[in-house]
């Protein structure tokens, strides 16, 4: 129940700004945020998640709720899961999906895009070996499609087998018949994406947040 | 024997006799005797109004603070944080297609990589900010009314703000909060006694009148006793005798503020300790519903409870909060269908508290009960505003969710309150699967259709 309040006794969120590239404001409405979910706790764990309706709602909401515990994720060069997260974690997911910023050069944006689609790319990868297999592939068309009977079985499988196909029909140019493919690198999904314009479509505008400077 | 009354003490005695005297008869004249005959001096608007110029000094006070050491100070967004894209599934995942140059739509393949870049995005953006958890905790304030509960930030309060605060402590905690508890018990104590005393009465008009009395005049005390300051508006259209009473739910108080106005054949589980007293006591007076736990879990029986009452027309009105549990008082949360099946007419009530003088929100999950109720009691004061909507029954071809979500919409509509679908029950509980099947459902059939296109082409 905060009435008025500043930033004048919040340093920590000075460090955070630099990691994650959010202003405070941002960062102060998201921590309110965080202690909404978390019921006022220090960590957030997936049961918390779960309790958003809005997020029921997603096809893909288990991979989209992973993507937080998921260590490759916190750009700290890290593996494995966690069970819980504290609010640099957190921030540091969200911030996959921050706002790009107006001045920004080649190669920054060129590193934003790489971000974002590393992100994509590890919700696919659930394994972690660093390759998106057919079965994994599979896996997260299914869950976008429909197991409640729009779609059958068969349908749902042949569109994740012909997606798939497609995929390494470009990656791979012609196969021979015995060759065996192991799945998409990043390399690959990066070539796989390249015309797609993701800057915008994989980020979340915040509204009426005037970063107003503080005193010097 | 010594004599062991020095003067002194003597006269500490008398004054302490004195004071208490005073102290006692103003009470009886300012606030039980009007209570009594429901009438009022206007004492409490006066304090309001008092009080409101007080809150606006100290906002300004608090501003300039921060003006002079140059900090910004940030008002709290209790609205949407983000901003969620209008367009629709297909819309979106078309134009992430699209935007792929090097793909001509028509040869597109059914299933695109990039689709997934939509449900991601919807996915974190509801992780930011939805609107449902959010209801589930108190409104936040705009300005500061000098209780420390609602301001985090003690750097920019001056000397004279502080000295202020100081004071309205010492006479919150000091002055109103024994004033309130003693009106409380005398309030809730008097209800006990005088129900027993009616309950001794054979029935007939002379016990159903004095039943009234006696209520109301019981709910008076104890509305003064959180120096409640409510406006009725639009009082002809009262519940009458066989209807069903329905309000948005915000605090256990809903009960005292609506119940100070009328007369309400209240519905619950019985409990035990002093609430159970109170149950019993009230239910000896005049008919209200009372379910043992065990019954509460049986649809058909309270439904038929219920209409039986409501047929009966010498018995109250029913007084029934279909949302299920507390919600913040900024919006209305899906009403239960089982009291719009009974048939009653429905007489719909909408409350909204004024959250400047204290939050009426009852978070169970985060205060008990008596914490609650001392919250409440060291509040400045609960003002709220009552509107008694005309009367709906159901219409032809109208089910009892339809008629729950029209009587939903027309309380929602006057009290200034957003209109949600959601279940209040989400407070507690999960939501089911079925949702997450409806999306999949949508993007199933959008990628069916395109091959059937394709292969008509």
């Amino acid at each position: 129940m905060g009435a008025l309040q500043s930033l004048h006794g919040r340093p920590e969120y000075l460090d955070l700004a630099e990691k994650t590239g959010f202003s405070f404001e941002q960062i102060r409405v998201l921590h309110e945020r965080f202690k909404q979910l978390s019921h006022n706790e220090e960590t957030l764990r997936r049961s918390h998640f779960n309790e958003i309706p809005d997020l029921a709602c997603n096809p893909i909401r288990a991979q989209i709720i992973e993507a937080f515990f998921d260590r490759r994720n916190y750009h700290q060069n890290g593996e494995g899961t966690v069970e819980e997260i504290g609010f640099e974690e957190f921030l540091v997911v969200m911030s996959h999906f921050r706002p790009p910023s107006l001045h920004m050069t080649e190669e920054q944006r060129e590193n934003v895009r790489r971000e974002k689609l590393r992100f994509v790319f590890n919700m696919h990868d659930t394994d972690n070996d660093g390759t998106i297999t057919l079965e994994e592939y599979r896996h997260v068309v299914e869950e976008l499609l429909s197991r409640s009977g729009a779609l059958e079985k068969e349908t749902a499988k042949s569109i994740a087998d012909a997606a798939m196909l497609e995929v390494a029909s470009i990656s791979m140019g012609h196969m021979e018949p015995d060759e065996f493919y192991e799945g998409i690198t990043f390399e690959h999904f990066l070539k796989l994406l390249d015309g797609f314009e993701i800057e915008s479509r994989m980020n979340i505008r915040f509204l009426n947040m005037d970063t107003s400077t503080l005193c010097k | 024997m010594e004599l062991f009354f020095n003067p002194f003490d003597n006269l500490v005695c008398i004054l302490l006799g004195i004071s208490f005297t005073v102290w006692f008869t103003m009470l009886l004249v300012f606030i039980i005797v009007p209570a009594i005959f429901g009438v009022s001096f206007g004492i409490r608007r006066l304090y309001m109004k008092t009080l409101l110029k007080v809150f606006e000094w100290a906002t300004l006070r608090i501003e300039r603070g921060a003006k002079e050491k140059n900090h910004h100070l940030y008002k709290p967004y209790s609205n949407a944080i983000i901003a969620k894209e209008p367009t629709s599934l297909e819309q979106e995942i078309n134009e992430i297609r699209r935007s792929g140059s090097n793909r001509d739509l028509d040869s597109a393949p059914e299933f695109e990589m990039s689709d997934i870049f939509y449900f991601a995005r919807r996915g974190v953006e509801s992780i930011m900010d939805d609107e449902v958890t959010k209801r589930f905790s108190a409104e936040e304030l705009e300005s500061w009314n000098l209780l420390t509960r609602s301001n985090n930030n003690f750097h920019y309060i001056s000397l004279r703000l502080t000295v202020l605060w100081g004071l309205g402590l010492l006479i919150r905690y000091g002055f109103l909060l024994p004033l309130r508890v003693t009106l409380a018990f005398t309030g809730v104590g008097l209800l006990v006694f005088l129900t027993c005393v009616i309950g001794l009465l054979p029935n007939g008009r002379m016990k159903n009148y004095l039943s009234e009395k006696v209520h109301l005049m019981c709910y008076r005390i104890c509305v003064r006793a959180l120096t409640a300051i409510i406006t009725y508006h639009d009082s002809e259209n009262k519940p009458k005798n066989g209807g069903l009473c329905v309000a948005n739910h915000t605090s256990p108080i809903d009960v005292i503020i609506l119940a100070s106005d009328g007369c309400y054949a209240m519905v619950g589980q019985i409990h035990g300790g002093l609430m159970g007293v109170i149950q019993r006591s009230m239910v000896k007076a005049c008919p209200h519903i009372w379910f043992e736990r065990s019954e509460v879990k049986d649809r058909h029986l309270v439904a038929k409870r219920l209409s039986d009452h409501i047929e009966d027309k010498t018995k109250l009105p029913i007084l029934i909060f279909p949302e299920g549990t507390c919600i913040n008082n900024t919006s209305v949360m899906m009403f239960k269908k089982g009291s719009f099946e009974i048939g009653a007419t429905v007489y719909p009530v909408a409350i909204k508290y004024d959250p400047r003088f204290g939050d009426a929100f009852w978070n169970s999950s985060k205060f008990g009960m008596v914490n609650y109720l001392l919250c409440m009691m060291s509040s400045w004061a609960i003002v709220c505003s009552v509107w008694y909507l005309p009367p709906m029954s159901r219409e032809e071809g109208e089910d009892a969710v339809q008629f729950a979500n029209r009587v939903k919409a027309a309380i929602a509509r006057q009290g200034g309150l957003v209109d949600l679908l959601w279940d209040g029950g989400l407070k507690r509980g999960k939501v089911k699967d079925t949702f997450k099947e409806e999306q999949q459902k949508l993007y199933s059939k959008m990628l069916v259709g395109t091959q059937e296109d394709r292969s008509r082409s």
